[in-house]
């Protein structure tokens, strides 16, 4: 019987970086594969060339018999492979049927709608997906968007299904869900790859592992002889624990007082946060995170309420104003709001006060200084460009977001707004971005720590609360926190 | 993350300020392949039309280079797309879509025309001068308007900037046929303006103050953009909306700020002309002005600096092409064409993709 999935010798190069070099990679029938890595270390570029979304420059695919060359997606989806990307390429004003019809010849010239119905039912119900065709996909949360996805890769009679990231969105519950399905597959007989850099799913679901580093395979072993240390050293060659034993405990006053705020999307919200504290927002993206950052930020108005800073009303100070208070932000996106991707190192660490000196001195940019600033800082945050005039968008994903701790840290704020600040990025980048946060918790600033990932927050926070319908569900000390009671506060339902 | 050497190369010299005019390294390579286009399918036209086209493009070199007399009628021509071009330029660079220059340079005209009939005589040396600023004032409140619609009712810019055009050029024609108009001409015009706020022309050449005061404000506005706190707003602002929000920049600030800058730069530009070329206000004299703004803005990849050769170009441009359809009897229509053609293929081989 031929190989399932065979690649070989895969060579890709962009520029003067290799992505893949010299990659084997195999999978068989009814089998998960965990394809694990650092950002950057190759594992999305080699599943591009398996989808066909990029050629290589070498290497050779058999699947399941015959030879993959020269493809593109369109042929691999007729060869039965299927990507589920991170972000899923739904319609939302459409029902879930009409986006299994989308670009689906077998869905008829006149659309068989009824026909295609019963099949979304019959799929649904055998792969444990529990989806009604007729229901909007706005209206679903994205867990259940992404069996959406699956089904219509299932409904196409994909045997390879790969999934980039699948859980990075998912509350827990959602994940465990999202994991039985996968079981489910596997005992249909798919071939899937899971692409992750989360190691406790990959230890619970996959059959083997394969892991890259820069570029080549730097290991691979069967679940079940390898830990979840060694596994986490083939990622990255070296020890990237946070080191959070030894802190502090909280003593400082309450700087940062959140009463019976009120907007669009959030609240009525009471906290309070005091200095030396890090007070850990976690939950499932969409109950409100970005409202009551971007409020605290200055970017949203609040309807009702009062925010102070050390005792000073800020509710309703300009942006500019609470910089100079003390307010540092870190938002979520990174792409169009943190950063300007089109301006220089140096423009983008002067962003947030720019008309000040010594930014500005009189009525010009003080050309001399900016560049000073931004070699000290590209120094001491160990941001990786060429120099202070190199665009933001020729960095890495982790080199930008130093880019934003740098120019948010440097100002030693008195309350630091982080929203998703170490999302997407590899292990070394996201223990930088922690351990700067955690340093200046130990200088005394109370800080707002906001991700999805629950793992991240039970690691840096020393309280946590849980955000679910546009208010905290319940908040927790990190000591002795109950992972089942998070989870239910997660889901919403009060606990 | 991802650099070859020629690259970086050309980014450092881009930042030397202020050749920073994103020349990329084969730009002249490119802009001689789009001239060499454009002239062939020029020929090509004039050769249909039953014309010879190598005479024909020597007309059209000597219109524009041949005598000083000829140079300074092209750089007259430039002037008005220099300065107005410029401020649109900032207003693009901003992410304001301004596309009404044309009646913010009708305007200006209106204003230095009004205050140049209505200037008191005893205080004649200051005439040009009053007159200039009051084309400035008339552009910049043109623009105001479009902004407060803007603005206040959340109406998008490039609709009031648009729309207002054809209401101001309809205003000048009511100027004329009231106020401001000669009685008795037989044509919608003004009387000529007294002598005293005619613009200062170089003898020989016949070139007026007008391209000098447009060389100084293309030169400010570089300055102003890539040296000052307010420009590095802008800058940021027309990058990304939400970024310039982060940053604690006030939207509504800085689109009044450069509207009113381009405005009055407009309206300075419908001044030079009328003060500098027509003596009198016409109806129609800036007929199409705004709209070439725009072009020579994009040519010169919104950095007012490299708006100078932009609008240089267009300006030769225009001189040469007259001068072909009187000399050789090129129809008019088919040198308009070809003016089009020429710009078409310069865009596409100059304008930075986005």
């Amino acid at each position: 019987m031929p190989a399932f999935l065979e690649m070989r010798g895969i060579v890709r190069r962009f520029g003067g970086v290799t992505a893949n070099d010299g990659v084997d990679l195999d999978l068989n029938e009814g089998e998960i594969l965990g394809l694990l890595g650092e950002n950057g270390s190759g594992k999305s570029t080699l599943m591009k060339v398996l989808f066909g979304m990029i050629a290589p420059d070498a290497g050779r695919i058999v699947f399941r018999g015959r030879p993959l060359s020269g493809h593109r997606p369109s042929d691999a989806m007729a060869a039965g492979i299927a990507m589920i990307h991170q972000h899923f390429m739904l319609i939302e004003a459409m029902s879930v049927v009409e986006n299994v019809m989308l670009g689906w010849p077998a869905a008829g010239r006149i659309l068989k709608r009824a026909e295609m119905a019963q099949r979304v039912r019959e799929a649904s119900h055998r792969f444990g997906l529990d989806l009604d065709p007729d229901a909007m996909v706005a209206d679903l949360p994205l867990g259940r968007r992404q069996r959406v996805e699956i089904l219509k890769a299932v409904l196409r009679e994909a045997h390879l299904l790969i999934l980039d990231e699948p859980t990075s969105n998912l509350a827990p519950s959602e994940v465990a869900d999202l994991l039985t399905i996968l079981r489910r597959l596997r005992s249909e007989g798919k071939g899937i790859v899971f692409i992750t850099h989360k190691l406790p799913e990959v230890l619970e679901v996959c059959d083997r592992v394969v892991v890259l580093r820069a570029a080549r395979v730097s290991g691979g072993a069967p679940i079940g002889e390898v830990t979840k240390a060694q596994l986490a050293e083939m990622m990255v060659g070296r020890d990237v624990t946070v080191p959070h034993a030894e802190r502090s405990p909280t003593k400082g006053l309450v700087r940062l007082r959140v009463d019976r705020l009120e907007g669009p999307g959030l609240g009525p919200l009471s906290f309070e946060v005091r200095g030396g504290e890090i007070l850990g927002v976690a939950g499932v993206d969409g109950n409100g995170q970005i409202e009551l950052a971007e409020t605290l930020a200055g970017l949203r108005r609040p309807r009702a309420g009062a925010v102070t800073l050390d005792g000073h009303d800020i509710t309703h100070a300009a942006v500019g104003a609470r910089t100079k208070a003390g307010v540092a932000y870190m938002p979520a996106d990174r792409s169009s709001t943190a950063l300007v991707r089109s301006l220089s190192i140096a423009e983008n660490l002067m962003l947030r006060d720019s008309h000040e000196p010594p930014c500005a001195q009189g009525m010009f940019l003080s050309v001399g200084e900016l560049q000073d600033k931004a070699r000290r800082l590209m120094k001491e945050y160990d941001i990786r460009g060429q120099g202070p005039k190199t665009p933001a968008a020729r960095l890495s994903g982790g080199n930008q977001q130093k880019i934003v701790v740098a120019r948010e840290l440097d100002r030693r704020p008195a309350v630091l707004i982080a929203h998703q600040a170490a999302w997407g990025l590899d292990p070394g980048a996201t223990r930088f971005v922690l351990e700067r946060v955690l340093a200046l918790r130990e200088d005394g600033a109370a800080i707002l720590y906001f991700s999805s990932e629950l793992e991240e927050v039970l690691e840096v926070a020393d309280r946590v609360a849980v955000m679910a319908n546009r208010g905290f569900a319940g908040v927790t000390m990190r000591e002795g926190a109950d992972i089942g009671q998070i989870g239910l506060w997660m889901s919403g339902r009060a606990g | 993350m991802t650099d070859s050497a020629p690259r970086a190369q050309s980014s450092r010299l881009a930042y030397v300020w202020p050749l920073r005019l994103r020349l990329a390294d084969s730009m002249a390579g490119r802009v001689a392949a789009a001239a060499a286009l454009s002239v062939v399918a020029s020929a090509l036209l004039v050769a249909l039309s039953g014309h010879n086209p190598f005479a024909a493009f020597a007309a059209m070199l000597k219109g524009a280079l041949g005598s000083p007399h000829q140079v300074g009628f092209a750089l007259n021509r430039a002037t008005p797309y220099l300065l107005a071009g410029s401020g649109v330029a900032l207003c693009f660079r901003a992410g304001v879509i301004n596309i009404g220059a044309e009646g913010q340079i009708a305007l200006g005209g209106v204003g230095a025309a009004a205050l140049a009939l209505h200037f008191p005589a005893s205080l004649s040396v200051l005439a040009a001068v009053a007159a200039l600023a009051g084309g400035a004032l008339f552009g910049a409140l043109w623009a105001a308007l479009a902004t407060a619609i803007h603005l206040g009712r959340r109406v998008h810019e490039v609709l009031t900037t648009l729309l207002l055009n054809f209401v101001a050029l309809l205003l000048v024609q009511q100027t004329l046929a009231g106020p401001l108009g000669q009685f008795g001409a037989g044509f919608l015009q003004s009387p000529e303006l007294p002598r005293a706020a005619w613009l200062w022309k170089v003898p020989e050449f016949g070139a007026h103050a007008g391209f000098p005061i447009a060389l100084v404000a293309a030169a400010t506005l570089s300055l102003t953009v890539w040296r000052t706190p307010f420009g590095f707003s802008l800058r940021v602002a027309g990058s990304s909306r939400r970024a310039a929000a982060y940053a604690g920049f006030s939207a509504p600030a800085i689109t009044w700020s450069v509207m009113l800058i381009a405005g009055a730069l407009a309206g300075l530009a419908g001044a030079v002309e009328v003060l500098g070329v027509q003596h009198r206000l016409i109806e129609g004299f800036s007929l199409g002005f705004g709209f070439k703004a725009v072009t020579v803005a994009l040519l010169g990849a919104l950095e007012p600096l490299a708006v100078v050769p932009a609008a240089l170009f267009v300006g030769m441009l225009e001189a040469g092409a007259q001068s072909m359809q009187r000399q050789i009897g090129v129809p008019s229509a088919l040198v308009i064409v070809i003016e089009g053609i020429t710009m078409l293929f310069v865009l596409a081989a100059t304008v930075r993709r986005a």
